[in-house]
C-alpha cells in the first residue's frame, strides 16, 4: 500500500517517507512508554507539583469576597436563629402547658394544647431567627463595605465590622449599653479572629521561642 | 456580581434564604421609615423618632417573613429538581405557587388557594420577564445577514489563464 502510493506519487514530487532513516530522532523522554500514548509521554518535571493551578476569568477575584459569602452567612445566622430559637419554644411552651397553674386555668389554655406549643415555637424561634439575621445584615454589610472601601480583606475588618455592629445594634438603648454592645463584638471578632489565625500564631511562637 | 452564579442546589437554600432577609430588612427598614415618619406626631424630632422605633419594631419582622418565604421557594423549588431532573421554570412557577398555598396553611383553604395564585402568578411574571430579556439581549448577538458578493469583478484565478471564462 505505502509503497504504490509512493511510486504514483513519485513523479509530482519527492516522496519524503515517515521511515527516512534521517529523520530518526527520538522525540519520547521515555522509549518504553511510545506505544501507550504521545499524551502519556512528557517530561514530568513539567507538570506543576506544588500548588494547583486553576484557571480564572480575566479580572476575577482569586477567591470569594465578603459580597458572595454574605447571604449564606445570613441564610446560616437566620436558620440557625430560628433553630435554636424553635428549640427554647418548645422548652418553654412543654413547661408551660404541663405545669400550668390552678384547673380552670389549664383547663382553658389547655383546649389545643398543640396549637398552643406551635404559637410558642413560632413566636420564639421567628424572634431569635430575626435578631440573628438582622445581627448578620448588618456585619454583613460593615464587611463589604470595609472591604470595598479599605480594597482589602483581612482581619481589621473583621473587628471593624462586628464592632460597628454592635454599637449600632444598641444605638438606641443608651450610650452604655452601646457600648457593652460594641465590646461584645469586638470580643467575639477577637475570638474568632485568634481561632482563624491560630496556625500563623503557632508559627509566630515556633518561630520567636525555639523549643 | 457579573460572575454571581447560583450556588448548586442543597446549599442553594441557605444563600436563597439569606438574599431574601437582606432585601427584606433593608426594603422593610425604607418602607417602614416612610411609614412611621408619616404616622407619627408633629414635630421634626418626633417625626424622626417615630421612623426609629418604626424601623426597630417591623423591619425585622418583615425581613424574617421575606426569609421564610425565600427558604420554602427554594426548599420545593430543590426538590422539584431532583424529583423531576431539570431545572426549568415550571419549577419557580410550581414553587411558588406551593409556598403561598403552605405559608397561607392556617388561614384556611380560601386563603390558601389565593395566596397559591398569587404566588404562582408572581413567579410566572418573574420567570417570564427573565426569559423576554433573555431573548431581548440574545437578539443583539445575532449575525447580520450576510451579503453575498459577486466573485466574478474578481476576474479569473491565476491558475486559469489558458482557458477563457465561460460565465
Amino acid at each position: 500500500m505505502e509503497s504504490s502510493t509512493g511510486d504514483s506519487s513519485g513523479a509530482y514530487a519527492p516522496s519524503y517517507s515517515n521511515r527516512d532513516p534521517g529523520m530518526n530522532v527520538p522525540v519520547h523522554s521515555k522509549q518504553n512508554l511510545a506505544p501507550l500514548s504521545p499524551y502519556l509521554n512528557f517530561d514530568p518535571v513539567y507538570l506543576p507539583q506544588s500548588q494547583p493551578e486553576f484557571i480564572f476569568p480575566e479580572g476575577a477575584s482569586r477567591q470569594r469576597g465578603r459580597f458572595e459569602l454574605a447571604f449564606s452567612q445570613i441564610g446560616v445566622s437566620c436558620m440557625a436563629g430560628a433553630a435554636i430559637g424553635g428549640i427554647g419554644g418548645l422548652y418553654n411552651g412543654l413547661r408551660s402547658t404541663t405545669l400550668a397553674g390552678d384547673y380552670e386555668q389549664s383547663e382553658a389554655l389547655n383546649l389545643f394544647p398543640l396549637n398552643r406549643l406551635l404559637n410558642y415555637v413560632m413566636k420564639q424561634g421567628s424572634a431569635t431567627a430575626n435578631t440573628l439575621g438582622v445581627l448578620a445584615v448588618m456585619y454583613s454589610g460593615f464587611g463589604v463595605l470595609l472591604s470595598w472601601g479599605r480594597g482589602s480583606d483581612d482581619e481589621l475588618n473583621t473587628l471593624t465590622a462586628a464592632t460597628a455592629t454592635g454599637l449600632l445594634y444598641k444605638s438606641t438603648a443608651g450610650v452604655r449599653k452601646c457600648g457593652i454592645g460594641g465590646a461584645v463584638g469586638l470580643g467575639l471578632a477577637s475570638l474568632y479572629c485568634l481561632w482563624t489565625a491560630r496556625d500563623r500564631l503557632q508559627g509566630f511562637r515556633q518561630e520567636y521561642s525555639p523549643a | 456580581m457579573e460572575e454571581y452564579a447560583r450556588e448548586p442546589c442543597p446549599w442553594r437554600i441557605v444563600d436563597d434564604c439569606g438574599g431574601a432577609f437582606t432585601m427584606g430588612a433593608i426594603g422593610g427598614a425604607i418602607f417602614q421609615s416612610i411609614k412611621g415618619f408619616r404616622n407619627a406626631p408633629s414635630g421634626m424630632n418626633r417625626r424622626f423618632l417615630g421612623s426609629l422605633s418604626a424601623i426597630k419594631q417591623r423591619a425585622p419582622i418583615i425581613a424574617g417573613n421575606f426569609a421564610i418565604w425565600g427558604g420554602m421557594f427554594s426548599t420545593i423549588d430543590c426538590t422539584l429538581v431532583h424529583f423531576r431532573r431539570k431545572e426549568d421554570p415550571w419549577n419557580s412557577i410550581i414553587s411558588g405557587a406551593a409556598t403561598g398555598g403552605i405559608l397561607a396553611a392556617r388561614n384556611g383553604l380560601p386563603a390558601m388557594a389565593g395566596s397559591a395564585v398569587i404566588g404562582g402568578v408572581l413567579l410566572a411574571i418573574i420567570e417570564g420577564v427573565g426569559i423576554l430579556f433573555t431573548r431581548l439581549s440574545a437578539e443583539q448577538f445575532k449575525p447580520p445577514n450576510p451579503t453575498l458578493e459577486d466573485p466574478s469583478q474578481l476576474g479569473p484565478p491565476p491558475g486559469f489563464h489558458t482557458q477563457q471564462p465561460n460565465y
